[in-house]
């Protein structure tokens, strides 16, 4: 008899039907919201979709551009609660690897790119993985919660980053609250000439397939898989270091969030400022539920909300609906993607 | 003829594609205790949810002291006066006894003293003070019961409520059974073990494939009759029936291993402790195993058999003493569902959470999920699991066939020696004889085996040698010694040696 091997596809097409219900549900409701603002619901999706799609530069250039942070921090996102860690703390690792990034981009001016450019990317990596390690430590050594204790620790980030541009690390003319731009050697190398797209699109793309091998193919992206789905199992079955492996994928979950931090100075900004980042770290999270914490669903998704966030300046122009709309549509979505997967769970318990 | 307290008839329910009930029928008269027997995944939980009104069925009608219900809530169930006695507890852990006991009565004025005056009466003893999440097993089906009870109901519902009781303790729930039900009430029992149904039961249903297959008196049918509508066939095995004529393992063909063998300690514990914080979980432990041999380890649920169990299996290390373990060890957890198996993963991936560190099933880092799904479909096929196929979810599956899958991965990883935590709990006949064959046909394959469980039967039967784990410290028992009131007063902590 030959086995095949359909559960995990089983488990992917219920993971998209639910991404479409939520889809569906968040557009019926941000519409409905919309008709009580006295908006026109249909006026606003098509500002909306011309902003992010309307031509290829815009969809290159905003579109794609803004999901890059997205995709990365939902990468660490996906990542982490596939193995029942709940990171919520995205925002926070990718200030810190901000902060660092620029550090090295900074002082390193006198390297060359080829090496340069990775020593940057390396130390995005381990702020981002550093401001993991008192979370991590906390949930396995005290057994506290990594909920509160992420969360805390974005705000330290957030306020570690404004101190930054405002002291050390604030421009040498001392006039705004920024950072002095990075060298030209530390910077991201463009992907297509002529639009504003950098090769950490790229990174994301190669991780998110990555991470989608590790996970599904892997004996280590299998054990995480275990411990996320039943920790008890997981260590009941003799065969699993639960805490080796708690460990090991929290502090990777923050290293890829601080990469996200630091692929967005050295890809884009080229320099640190307050509000760097305007909650990528918590949309991430709604990236990440959405895509079912599927890697490669990761990628649609952070496009999709790249495209929401392009969209809504359009939005506002055009339309006339505040931009800050594009939160609620977020937080719909988280809704959306709770329920209906709490749905699908309770109609799949048996007897 | 007496009036009828409940209904249910031509009841169907359906979890996606899996048929849990398919038109069956159960009727509860004034004063009877009412046996529901079946196989795993016959139906019988399912239609006591029903029952219960966890549980809304697909189509059948229900009718409660004469008056057609739907029982949309537990809260329905109750105020129609069905109260159900779950298999899986229900109480909060950070609560006392005492304060679940409120949970499930709505108000608390005189309730220690009510309580106080039911545990005198049904002799069912818990500390109300004590914290659930510090109680043992045991301790909390009596408190499930005790809840449903405060509650004063007309039909009590109990599913599996003897699993984690000691004899005396089964015997007084009986009694406290039969006066529940002579006073008036119905009583529903669901129990796996044959003899202990008809023990209490006046009337019994027999389900099979979600149907009625059987309904009466229970005096009017015999023990084959009754096995025989349960499983479809002849296929019964006396021990998992609790009948007192017990033969197995030496029974068993090839059972016997030569001397030299037998005497060759596979696992050794010498003076091994645990210590959970201050207190003492094991202390002082020696104990020895030889290939082809079953040690028995009786004990109350609480009494140190989890720590015993998980230092056996080596996934726990000892903070006192010595555990010279071997390298092939295989572990049936007592909790299928929570420590067995995770539910959310297919066949393959349960199975592949023994073997994924195997070289056979791994190239590199990768591994072959390939060859992990034959794995599982030899499992399978060769442990007889009614899955659908090896990408099934196993949380569709009954927890017979759980056990089936745990079983079959677990007896190939024990190469040298296993360790069965309470391996038949809450299964069927059929089950339960599945795992006691496979028990006996590994032991005599050379394998040495540690059997800890609270089912003093299934000690008795399967058992080698026997030891006694009260209060941490474990006894061996004597070969003349060993009878059921003897290792009784054992494992209640009475005069040791």
């Amino acid at each position: 008899m030959v086995q095949v091997r359909d559960g995990p596809r089983v488990r992917a097409r219920e993971s998209i039907l639910i991404a479409i219900g939520a889809v569906v549900v968040t557009a019926l409701a941000g519409a409905a919201l919309l008709l009580a603002g006295g908006y026109d619901p249909l006026a606003a999706a098509g500002a909306m979709l011309r902003g992010a799609f309307g031509s290829w530069g815009a969809f290159t250039s905003i579109t794609l551009v803004r999901s890059v942070p997205l995709i990365l921090a939902g990468l660490a996102v996906a990542l982490a609660f596939q193995a029942g860690v709940w990171n919520i703390g995205a925002e926070g690792q990718l200030y810190a690897g901000a902060i660092a990034a620029v550090w090295v981009g900074l002082v390193g001016g006198a390297l060359p790119g080829v090496v340069l450019v990775p020593l940057v990317l390396l130390a995005a990596l381990g702020a981002g993985c550093l401001w993991a390690v008192v979370p991590t430590v906390m949930r396995v050594r005290l057994g506290v919660g990594e909920v509160i204790t992420t969360i805390l620790m974005n705000f330290v980030g957030i306020y570690l980053a404004a101190y930054m541009v405002h002291g050390p690390l604030q421009e040498a003319r001392g006039v705004f609250p920024q950072t002095d731009a990075i060298a030209e050697a530390a910077r991201l190398p463009k992907l297509l000439p002529g639009s504003r797209l950098h090769l950490g699109f790229a990174i994301a793309v190669v991780l998110a397939v990555t991470l989608a091998m590790v996970l599904s193919r892997s004996r280590v992206g299998f054990q995480i898989r275990a411990v996320g789905a039943s920790e008890a199992a997981a260590r009941v079955s003799g065969q699993i270091d639960t805490r080796r492996v708690l460990v090991g994928t929290f502090l990777l979950s923050g290293a890829i969030a601080g990469l996200a931090g630091g692929v967005e100075v050295s890809g884009l900004t080229y320099a640190l400022y307050e509000n760097l980042s305007p909650g990528w770290g918590y949309t991430a999270i709604a990236v990440a539920l959405l895509a079912g914490l599927n890697p490669l669903g990761v990628l649609v998704t952070g496009v999709l909300f790249g495209a929401l966030q392009a969209g809504a300046g359009a939005m506002q122009r055009d339309a006339g609906i505040p931009a800050a709309w594009v939160g609620v549509v977020e937080a719909l979505v988280i809704l959306a993607v709770l329920g209906l997967d709490r749905v699908r769970r309770l109609r799949g318990e048996g007897a | 003829m007496k009036p009828v307290l409940a209904r249910l008839q031509g009841i169907e329910r359906r979890f996606g594609s899996v048929v849990a009930l398919d038109g069956a029928d159960l009727e509860i008269f004034e004063g009877e205790v009412h046996g529901v027997l079946g196989a795993n995944g016959a139906g019988k939980s399912t239609l006591l949810a029903v029952l219960g009104g966890m549980l809304a069925p697909d189509a059948g009608t229900m009718q409660v002291g004469g008056e057609s219900v739907a029982l949309r809530s537990p809260r329905e169930a109750w105020a129609h006066g069905v109260a159900l006695v779950h298999q899986h507890f229900t109480l909060v852990p950070r609560l006392s006894a005492l304060e679940n006991l409120a949970l499930g009565r709505g108000r608390c004025t005189g309730l220690r003293g009510e309580a106080e005056r039911l545990m005198e009466r049904t002799r069912l003893r818990v500390p109300l003070d004590a914290r659930i999440e510090e109680l043992g097993v045991g301790d909390r089906q009596r408190i499930e019961i005790l809840k449903a009870l405060l509650r004063d109901p007309r039909v009590l519902v109990l599913d599996e409520p003897t699993a984690v009781l000691t004899p005396e303790e089964t015997e007084g729930l009986f009694q406290l059974l039969r006066e529940v039900a002579a006073d008036g009430r119905g009583v529903v029992l669901v129990a796996h073990k044959l003899d202990e149904v008809l023990r209490v039961a006046d009337r019994v249903t027999v389900l099979r494939g979600g149907q009625t297959v059987l309904t009466g008196t229970a005096g009017a049918h015999d023990i084959d009759e009754l096995v025989r509508a349960m499983v479809g066939s002849d296929v019964a095995d006396a021990m998992a029936l609790g009948l007192p004529d017990v033969t197995t393992a030496a029974s068993v063909p090839g059972a016997t291993v030569s001397d030299q063998e037998a005497t060759e300690p596979i696992v050794r514990l010498v003076g091994v402790g645990v210590k959970d914080g201050s207190v003492d979980r094991l202390s002082g432990v020696d104990l020895a195993v030889r290939r082809g041999e079953i040690v028995g380890i009786a004990g109350v649920e609480g009494n140190g058999q989890r720590e015993l169990a998980l230092v056996l299996s080596g996934r726990q290390k000892p903070s006192e003493g010595v555990a010279d373990l071997p390298g092939g060890i295989g572990f049936i957890p007592q909790d299928r569902s929570i420590e067995g198996l995770v539910a959310d993963f297919d066949l393959t991936e349960n199975v592949a959470l023994a073997l994924h560190r195997d070289a056979r099933f791994s190239r590199g880092p990768w591994l072959r999920w390939d060859a992990l799904g034959e794995a599982a479909g030899e499992i399978r096929s060769r442990f007889d699991v009614a899955a659908p196929s090896v990408s099934t979810r196993v949380q569709a599956l009954s927890g017979g066939n759980q056990q089936r899958v745990i079983v079959g991965r677990e007896i190939g990883m024990a190469s040298d020696f296993l360790v069965a935590e309470n391996p038949t709990r809450g299964l069927d006949v059929a089950a339960a004889a599945f795992v006691h064959q496979e028990l006996a046909r590994l032991v005599a394959e050379g394998v040495g085996i540690a059997l800890v469980s609270t089912d003093l039967d299934e000690i008795l039967g399967l058992s080698d040698r026997v030891c006694v784990l009260a209060g941490g410290q474990l006894v061996s028992v004597p070969e003349g010694e060993r009878t059921r009131v003897r290792i009784g007063a054992l494992m209640l902590g009475g005069s040791g040696a």
